[in-house]
């Protein structure tokens, strides 16, 4: 799949970063307002994907680029479930609060909350572009 | 009990799902042979040892009630484990590690490996959530994982077939998941709350004078169950999914899936709502039954057969529980112990024309024949699962179908032991056209060169065929399964009293 | 909040109708999303309050935090529907690549003559 013309590339480069950091600050933020993981999953995704779409896919390896979105989402997915497991051994139940919960509304409150959210952004993140690089993928060459 | 064994039944399947991935891709790397397989075999067996600690806990008179997070109900998600859904616990693990067993030899050819494991793994542990969990919208989100999971597993091979019977399953499976939703949100605009238990003791209120909201919200949600569970007439899927799906798939969706639906069919009259829903069961499970066995008398494929006749059985399992309703204790020990044993033989059968197809490259009726002599084990197995179906001594399906019949005449409705003699005729007539079909007569040219089927498969259809026999000869064993289930599955009074404590009920679901 | 409750209820009939009538399996796969789509609005507006505000806890509500619980809008409906668009967005994917494969398969997209398994 081949790029498009110069305007659509500069733009893309330029805005990539506001999107992607605007899709972190959603993930890290989950706990104080709307959005957490899976919104803020999906945005950093579209801004990787308006990369490949202004860009082609011509640059892109197809083994090495599902196989390294396969290994982030496995590392998200385990991530969240190890963080449940904590709890456990330390004793008290499944997804249980475990590190200090701070003060209402800061940042850095809410037990394991956040760090839940990072990886549920990690996954959903990944699991997107598997998504949609197989889909462009399988179509080998179509717009 | 091992600690914590109820959320890690559902844990580790999905942990193990989520590491498939990356076996696989090291796998391709380094060319080891059957990682994954080996890799899904161990998380398995690991869960059939925390099934079985927690079953033995239940099983002694133990109510185990496990908060998530160490939020107590209603405002946390809780699990809940009774004598039912022990039994559904144990089956789902006992019939998965035979499965994964079974596909360690059934897709040696394959490749994309990590992922199907991946996809397995996953459905079990939806199907394990399913029937642990004590919160409605977290029995909707497992129900949904367990059935995205075999829409994909159905179309894994991407031949034709398997994806037109993964779409169709896709979009009749997505109906019948989108009405529990829509009852799900009733059942919270009325009530106020999420979990089973609270919902049933709120529900009490209402016992006199049922707001309409409240019937359609139940309408919706047996509506939901049943298209689950395939019933006429919403069994459309089932056929064009199992011919479809790779044979681990179909083993898998015939065995543990049913053990889900009916798992809720059982708990429908019951909890959370307490509405009389016993004559839409039974006439349902006759349907099913009549039309079932019906279709499969004039089906030429081997798995589209077997697919209407676990339609035809699901048929009986429903109208067990349908009896049981109207105060028939036998009826409804008869369906659960039905659901035991099909398990079992489904799996045995749905193996059994896997390892045909596998050395014989065809599953149609009119290309085979004469297999007796190549494939003596596979026929043996064969003959078990045909008489277990058919309900004849001393399998373990005539003990369970004897309890149905009983139930019925029971109840001073003869007519329906009737309809089920004549629906196990049917059965025992269709079957023995294929095994005369397939493993008699001559053997074409073609499949001269044709050998027995792999080592783990046969043992894992060896074991089916063992269990088969053994609850056969010793009915003892089923029924201390499935008495406490059914007395658990009745006493939805206990389930409340169990998780809220003992005042909540009187005072009308209040919390002091 | 009547208008809420009628749309949702439209939207679900108008998404059953799709998945149950139309010809072409892409408008079935779009009557499927319309369909969800109108649940999750119902389910949002089981959660109303009036006159309520949003269940965000921010800087000067900490102090009044038992008036803040009673005004605002209940978030449990929120939650569930976060999980279900989740859901869908995969049940939608999936409904999409296997719709793709059955056009290279069959070469048409009309249900009624996707019956290859019927013979």
């Amino acid at each position: 799949m081949s790029g498009m013309s110069i305007i659509p590339k500069t733009i893309a480069r330029l805005l990539f970063p506001f999107v992607a950091f605007f899709g972190a600050y959603i993930v890290v933020h989950g706990h104080l307002s709307p959005g957490g993981g899976f919104p803020g999953g999906v945005v950093i995704a579209s801004a990787f994907l308006m990369m490949a779409i202004a860009y082609g896919l011509s640059g892109l390896k197809r083994e090495s680029a599902l196989v390294r979105a396969e290994a982030l989402e496995t590392a998200g997915g385990v991530a969240i479930v190890l963080l449940s497991l904590l709890g456990i051994s330390l004793g008290l139940n499944f997804l249980q609060n475990v590190l200090p919960t701070g003060f209402l509304g800061e940042l850095f409150s809410g037990g394991i909350l956040p760090f839940l959210y990072l990886g549920v952004g990690l996954k959903v993140t990944a699991g997107i572009l598997l998504v949609l690089l197989s889909m462009l993928f399988a179509f080998g060459g179509e717009e | 009990m091992i600690p914590h064994s109820p959320i890690l039944a559902i844990v580790l399947p999905l942990l193990g799902g989520f590491l498939s991935p990356v076996i696989g891709i090291l796998e391709r790397k380094h060319g080891w042979r059957r990682a994954t397989g080996i890799f899904a075999l161990i998380v398995m067996g690991v869960v059939c040892v925390v099934v079985g600690s927690m079953v033995t806990d239940v099983w002694a008179g133990q109510f185990i009630i496990y908060e998530l997070g160490g939020w107590s109900p209603p405002w946390g998600i809780n699990l809940a484990v009774d004598a039912l859904g022990a039994q559904m616990a144990l089956m789902i693990a006992g019939l998965g590690i035979l499965v994964v067993l079974y596909s360690l030899s059934y897709m040696r050819d394959e490749t994309g490996l990590g992922q199907f494991y991946a996809l397995l793994l996953i459905v079990i542990a939806g199907m394990m959530g399913t029937v642990l969990t004590g919160d409605m919208f977290n029995f909707y989100v497992f129900l949904e994982i367990m059935s995205v999971g075999s829409y994909a597993l159905v179309a894994f091979r991407r031949t034709p077939e398997g994806i037109e019977g993964g779409i169709k399953y896709l979009f009749i499976g997505s109906i019948g998941t989108t009405s529990i939703l829509i009852s799900i949100a009733m059942l919270y605009g009325l009530v106020g709350s999420l979990n089973i238990a609270d919902i049933g003791a709120k529900l009490t209120l209402y016992s006199g004078n049922v707001p309409p909201a409240l019937t359609l919200a139940f309408a919706l949600f047996v509506t939901g169950v049943m298209v689950k569970v395939a019933m006429v007439p919403f069994h459309t899927w089932l056929p064009d999914a199992l011919t479809g799906a790779p044979t681990v798939v179909s083993a898998l969706l015939a065995g543990p899936a049913a053990v889900v639906g009916i798992y809720w069919v059982a708990r429908l009259p019951y909890l959370p709502f307490g509405m009389p829903v016993g004559v839409i069961l039974v006439s349902l499970g006759l349907l099913s039954m009549v039309v079932g066995v019906l279709m499969a008398l004039v089906q030429r494929d081997f798995k589209r057969m077997l697919a209407y006749h676990v339609i035809s059985q699901k048929g009986y399992m429903v109208l067990g529980i349908g009896l049981g309703t109207f105060g028939s204790v036998l009826g409804a020990q008869g369906g659960l112990f039905h659901l035991l044993n099909h398990s079992t033989y489904k799996c045995l059968l749905f193996m059994c024309a896997g390892a045909v197809l596998l050395q014989a490259n065809s599953q149609k009726f009119d290309e085979l024949g004469g297999l007796g002599k190549k494939m003596p084990v596979t026929a043996a197995m064969f003959l078990v699962g045909s008489l277990a179906i058919s309900g004849i001594p001393p399998m373990n399906g005539f003990v369970s179908k004897y309890c149905i019949y009983l139930s019925g005449l029971e109840l001073g409705q003869g007519w329906i032991t009737a309809i089920a003699v004549v629906v196990s005729a049917l059965t025992l007539a269709s079957f023995l056209k294929a095994f005369s079909s397939v493993f008699l007569g001559q053997l074409p040219g073609r499949l001269e060169g044709v050998r027995e089927a792999p080592r783990p498969m046969l043992i894992s259809m060896a074991i089916m065929a063992a269990v088969c026999v053994a609850i056969g000869l010793l009915p003892a064993i089923g029924f201390n399964i499935v008495g406490p289930a059914q007395a658990a599955a009745e006493n939805s009074v206990g389930y409340i009293t169990h998780v809220f404590g003992e005042n909540y009920l009187a005072a009308g679901g209040m919390m002091p | 909040m009547e208008l809420n409750y009628a749309v949702a209820m439209m939207l679900v009939a108008l998404g059953l109708y799709c998945v149950i009538a139309k010809r072409n399996l892409i408008k079935m796969i779009m009557g499927l999303s319309v369909l969800t789509d109108g649940i999750h609005l119902f389910l949002i507006s089981l959660g109303y309050r009036a006159g309520g505000t949003a269940p965000i806890v921010a800087g000067e509500m900490i102090s009044d935090l038992q008036g803040f619980a009673s005004r605002a809008v209940d978030p449990i409906p929120q939650a569930l529907v976060l999980t279900s668009i989740v859901i869908n967005v995969c049940i939608l994917a999936l409904a999409l690549s296997l719709a793709v494969h059955i056009y290279r398969n069959y070469g048409t997209l009309k249900p009624s003559e996707i019956r290859r398994l019927r013979e």
